[in-house]
C-alpha cells in the first residue's frame, strides 16, 4: 500500500479468521444428530431441521421442492389455514429449504414460544396432508414463477450451465419445462416424502443463547414412539453425462442486457486442490478488488457486477464466472475474461496481492462465525458434504501456506481454454 | 435495549457509538444525509452515481477497497431517495483503518473525467440489469412520477431517465460533493467491542480537523393532497397481470406510519394474514397479495401490490383489494390478530439486533430522524397500536381519490 506524506495510514493488524471450531453434537435416543451452537442475545433461537431430501433424490422432477413447499399447506390435524395460523400465532418465522443437496425448514422463535414451535415442525415435517385444493393453487404459483423466470438471462445462462455440466437426465442438470408441473401429482409428493422424511435421515442444528434448553422436546418429537432409528445417509453414485465444452447460445427474446456465464467441470470436497481452488477463484471473481471486478467493471465499465466461484455437489464440482452486460459487449467480455486467465496461467501474482486476499479471506471466515446463526449456516455446508470438522482449519492453513506457483498452476489444470462452456443468454 | 453514547464534534459531525462484546468484528457505519431527494429535477441519479464514486479512491488512497481488504473487512453502500449510506466491518483491533478512510474520503475524493465516464457506464448497467432487464422490473419507475406531482420522491434514486446518467459531468460531481459531503450533514455510528470513549478519540483523530460547514436545511415542495384517483395501464411481455396500488401517507416519524406498519403486517405480514388468506387461498383471485410501506422518511407511501390468478379481471381484483381495506372498519382487527402481529415484531426485532452492523445503521438512521434514542422508544410504540387506530388512519387514507393504480398486463391479453 501507499505510503504518504503525513505518516499516515494507521497500521493494519493481519486478521485472523478466530474461532472456527466445530459445535458440539449430541445425539438423541434414536441417534439422531443435534448441533448445539450457543451464545449470542437472549430471546431467541433459530432450529434448522435439515433431510437428505434435495434435487439429487428426485426420480420425478420437481418433486423435492413441491414436497418441501407443500408441508405447510395442511397436515393430517389441520387444514391449511389452521396449520398457518398456529404458527404465526407464535410469530416465529418458518422458512422452506429446498436446494440440491438438502431439504428442510428453518424456524427462527422466541425462546418463550419453544415448546409450541418444536411441536409444529414435527406436525408439518412428519404429517403433511398434501391437500389437492392447495397443491393445484402452489402449482399455479410456481407455474408463473417459472414462466417468469424464462425471460430472465441470468435465470436461463444457470439452467444452460448445469444441464451442460450434469447432463439432461441427471437431477441436478435436468431443464424445467411446463409440462412438469402438469404431470407433477400429490402421490409423487407421498411417495417422496415417505421415503425421506423421516428422523432416520436428517439432522437439527439449534443456535442461540443455552441452546440445549431445546434438547428435551427434540427428544420427545423427534426420537420418541415411531421415530425411526438415524443412520448416515448413503450418498449413492450418480450418472453424469456432462457435454462437450464450447460455445451455448440461448435465446431470451428482448432482453436489453446478456448474460455471460464461463463454466468448467471442477473437483469436489474431497479432491486435494478443493480449497487451492477456492483462493483461486477468490483471486480471480470472488471479491471487489479482484481481477475481474477491476478489468470488467472498474476499467471497462461494462457491467454492473462479475462474480467468480468454485463449489461442488454430491459427485461433481464446478467453477463458474458470470455476469450481465449491456448486449453489444457481451463478446468483448468473454474475449477480457479469458486474457484475464491466460495472465494468470502465465505470471506469477505478486506477493502484495495474494496478501489481499489471504487477509479478506480471513475477515470472510471470521464473519461466516460472527454469530450462533451464522455459524449454523456455516456448518450446514460442512455437514451436507461430510466435508470434515475441520475444514476451516485446513482452510486457513491452505490459505496461509499457498505460493504464487500453486495459484499459477491451479489456473492451468482448471481453467484451460479448451474445457471452457461459454454461455450467452440474450437476444440473438 | 440498545445502549450507546453520542458525541457531536466542533464541526458537527454526529458520532454514535455502542458496544457489543458478542462479535469480533467492528462495523463503522457513516450516513450522509443526502439521497435522490435533494436533486436538480433535471438531473437525477446524482446521489447514487456519486456513492459509486465515493469508491473511485482518492489521492492518498489510490483504490478504496485494498486497504479494507488488507484489514480483513468488506464495504459496501446504498442510495435511496432520503439518504447514502456507507460502512465498512472489519476486524474490531482495524477499526482505526476505517476511520481513517471514511475521513479520506470525505474531503479527499479524485473526482477526474475518466473515473466518471467509467462509473456512468457501471449505472447505466446496473439500472439495466435492476430495471429493464427484469420482468416486472419496471414498475416502481412508473409508478413514482404516477404518485408524487410535485415531491421529489417522484423519481427513483437510480435516476428518472437513463439519459440523466449519461449527461452528468466533473462539475456537477464537484459541486454535490462539497455540497452535502460535509462533517455536519453526516452521521457516523460505531457498534462492535470498543468502548465509547474510544470510539470519540478516533472519531476526534481523524475528523477533527475537517473544516466546519453550516448545516444544511431542506426546503422540498411539499406533495399536494392528492384528491382524483389515477390510473395507468400497460402492456409487457410478462407471463401474468400484476396491480400496483399505492395511497399516500404521512412520513417516518408520524404515527401513522407506525399505526399502517403494523396494520399492513396483519394484512400481508404472513401466511395466515387477511390477504393471503382470503384474497389468495380463499377467493383465488392472487397468487401473491402483500401490502406495505414504501418507508421514506417525507410523506410516502402505502403500496398493494398482486400477481392475478390467470383469467381473473383485474378490475375485479381490485374491487376485492379495495373492499378487504373498507371491511377494517365493519371487522376491525381482532385480539388474535393483534396478539399474532406483536409476537411476530418481538421476533423481527431481536433478528434485527442480532448483528452489530445492523445495529449500527439503526442507530445511525435513528439520529438522522431526530434521535438516536428513537431506537430504544419504538417497541413501545408500535406494542400501544390498537385496533380502533388502525381503523380509524385506514379509513382516513385507503380513499379511492388518494390511490394511484398500475394495471401492469401481459401484451397478449
Amino acid at each position: 500500500m501507499k505510503e504518504t506524506i503525513t505518516g499516515r495510514p494507521p497500521k493494519i493488524n493481519i486478521p485472523s479468521a478466530g474461532d472456527t471450531s466445530f459445535p458440539p453434537c449430541i445425539r438423541l435416543s434414536n441417534g439422531l444428530p443435534v448441533y448445539l451452537i450457543g451464545n449470542g442475545p437472549e430471546g431467541l433461537l433459530r432450529i434448522e431441521f435439515v433431510f437428505n431430501a434435495g434435487q439429487r433424490m428426485e426420480k420425478i422432477h420437481l418433486a423435492s421442492a413441491a414436497t418441501n413447499a407443500m408441508l405447510t399447506e395442511g397436515t393430517e390435524l389441520h387444514d391449511a389455514a389452521s396449520i398457518n395460523n398456529l404458527i404465526d400465532a407464535t410469530g416465529a418465522l418458518f422458512s422452506h429449504t429446498a436446494d440440491k443437496d438438502s431439504a428442510g425448514l428453518v424456524t427462527v422463535t422466541l425462546t418463550r414460544k419453544l415448546d409450541e414451535v418444536i411441536s409444529l415442525a414435527e406436525e408439518v415435517l412428519f404429517h403433511p396432508s398434501f391437500p389437492e385444493r392447495e397443491f393445484r393453487m402452489m402449482k399455479e404459483k410456481r407455474m408463473q414463477a417459472f414462466l417468469t423466470g424464462r425471460q430472465r438471462t441470468a435465470v436461463r445462462a444457470r439452467e444452460e450451465f448445469y444441464r451442460a455440466l450434469c447432463g439432461d437426465t441427471n437431477p441436478y442438470g435436468r431443464v424445467t419445462c411446463a409440462e412438469d408441473y402438469d404431470s407433477l401429482t400429490t402421490s409423487h409428493l407421498r411417495d417422496f416424502h415417505a421415503a425421506l422424511y423421516i428422523p432416520g435421515n436428517m439432522y437439527i442444528t439449534v443456535a442461540g443463547r443455552n441452546p440445549e434448553q431445546a434438547l428435551p422436546l427434540l427428544e420427545n418429537r423427534f426420537a420418541g414412539e415411531g421415530k425411526s432409528q438415524w443412520s448416515k445417509p448413503v450418498i449413492s453414485p450418480m450418472e453424469f453425462a456432462t457435454a462437450s465444452p464450447g460455445l451455448i447460445f440461448c435465446e431470451v427474446k428482448d432482453s436489453v442486457q446478456s448474460t455471460v456465464r464461463m463454466g468448467w467441470k471442477g473437483i469436489t470436497r474431497d479432491h486435494p486442490d478443493y480449497l487451492g481452488l477456492q483462493v483461486a477463484t477468490m483471486l480471480l471473481g470472488g471479491y471487489f478488488g479482484s481481477r475481474l471486478m477491476r478489468k470488467i467493471r472498474e476499467e471497462k465499465g461494462y457491467t454492473y457486477g462479475i462474480h467468480a466461484v468454485a463449489g461442488a455437489f454430491h459427485g461433481i464440482g464446478y467453477i463458474v464466472i458470470m455476469t450481465d452486460v449491456a448486449t453489444g459487449w457481451r463478446e468483448e467480455t468473454l474475449g477480457e475474461i479469458r486474457k484475464e486467465i491466460a495472465r494468470l496461467q502465465e505470471e506469477d501474482v505478486s506477493n502484495d496481492e495474494l496478501l489481499v486476499v489471504r487477509n479478506h479471506t480471513m475477515g470472510e471466515i471470521a464473519r461466516m462465525f460472527d454469530g450462533p446463526f451464522s455459524v449454523a449456516e456455516a456448518i450446514k455446508g460442512i455437514v451436507d458434504y461430510d466435508a470434515g470438522h475441520d475444514y476451516y482449519e485446513k482452510f486457513v492453513e491452505t490459505v496461509n501456506n499457498i505460493t504464487p506457483g500453486k495459484i499459477k498452476e491451479l489456473f492451468n489444470t482448471y481453467f484451460r481454454s479448451d474445457q471452457a462452456y461459454e454461455i450467452i443468454a440474450g437476444i440473438t | 435495549m440498545i445502549r450507546f453514547e453520542r458525541h457531536t464534534l466542533e464541526n458537527g459531525l454526529r458520532v454514535i457509538a455502542h458496544r457489543d462484546e458478542g462479535t469480533p468484528m467492528v462495523t463503522a457505519n457513516m450516513l450522509y444525509d443526502v439521497g435522490a431527494r435533494d436533486e436538480d429535477p433535471e438531473s437525477t441519479g446524482l446521489a447514487h452515481l456519486f456513492e459509486h464514486l465515493m469508491f473511485e479512491g482518492t489521492r492518498e488512497v489510490p483504490m478504496f477497497d485494498m486497504p479494507v481488504m488488507m484489514a480483513g473487512g468488506e464495504n459496501n453502500a446504498f442510495t435511496n431517495n432520503d439518504f447514502t449510506n456507507y460502512y465498512i466491518t472489519l476486524p474490531v483491533n482495524n477499526l482505526e483503518t476505517a476511520l481513517w478512510l471514511e475521513a479520506d474520503r470525505m474531503t479527499g475524493l479524485d473526482l477526474s473525467e475518466e473515473r466518471i465516464t467509467t462509473q456512468k457506464s457501471v449505472v447505466i448497467e446496473e439500472f439495466r440489469q435492476r430495471y429493464l432487464n427484469q420482468p416486472y422490473g419496471d414498475l416502481l419507475l412508473l409508478l413514482r412520477p404516477l404518485a408524487y406531482r410535485v415531491h421529489p420522491y417522484r423519481w427513483p434514486a437510480i435516476g428518472m431517465d437513463i439519459s440523466h446518467i449519461e449527461k452528468a459531468d466533473t462539475i456537477s460531481a464537484r459541486k454535490f460533493y462539497r455540497k452535502f459531503y460535509t462533517p455536519s450533514n453526516a452521521v457516523l455510528s460505531v457498534a462492535g467491542n470498543v468502548t465509547p470513549g474510544e470510539v470519540f478519540r478516533l472519531a476526534e483523530k481523524w475528523f477533527g480537523d475537517k473544516p466546519k460547514a453550516p448545516r444544511r436545511r431542506r426546503r422540498l415542495p411539499a406533495e399536494p393532497v392528492q384528491n382524483e384517483r389515477r390510473e395507468i395501464t400497460v402492456r409487457r411481455r410478462v407471463p401474468s397481470a400484476q396491480l400496483i396500488m399505492a395511497w399516500h401517507t404521512d412520513g417516518r416519524n408520524s404515527r401513522d406510519f407506525i399505526v399502517l406498519d403494523m396494520l399492513t403486517d396483519i394484512l400481508a405480514g404472513c401466511e395466515s394474514a387477511r390477504f393471503p388468506a382470503l384474497l389468495v387461498r380463499e377467493r383465488e383471485i392472487f397468487t401473491e397479495a402483500d401490502i406495505y410501506l414504501s418507508g421514506e422518511i417525507d410523506p410516502g407511501l402505502v403500496l398493494f401490490s398482486g400477481k392475478l390468478r390467470n383469467g381473473t379481471d383485474i378490475r375485479k381484483a381490485e374491487k376485492a383489494v379495495e373492499q378487504e381495506l373498507r371491511r377494517l372498519s365493519a371487522y376491525p382487527v381482532t385480539d388474535a390478530e393483534l396478539d399474532k402481529a406483536r409476537n411476530r415484531y418481538e421476533s423481527l426485532r431481536l433478528i434485527s439486533h442480532l448483528s452489530a452492523s445492523n445495529k449500527a445503521f439503526n442507530l445511525a438512521l435513528h439520529e438522522l430522524l431526530g434521535d438516536a434514542e428513537g431506537i430504544n422508544r419504538e417497541k413501545e410504540r408500535y406494542l400501544s397500536v390498537t385496533a380502533s387506530e388502525m381503523a380509524e388512519t385506514a379509513a382516513r387514507t385507503f380513499l379511492p381519490g388518494n390511490c394511484s393504480v398500475i394495471h401492469y398486463i401481459p401484451e397478449a391479453q
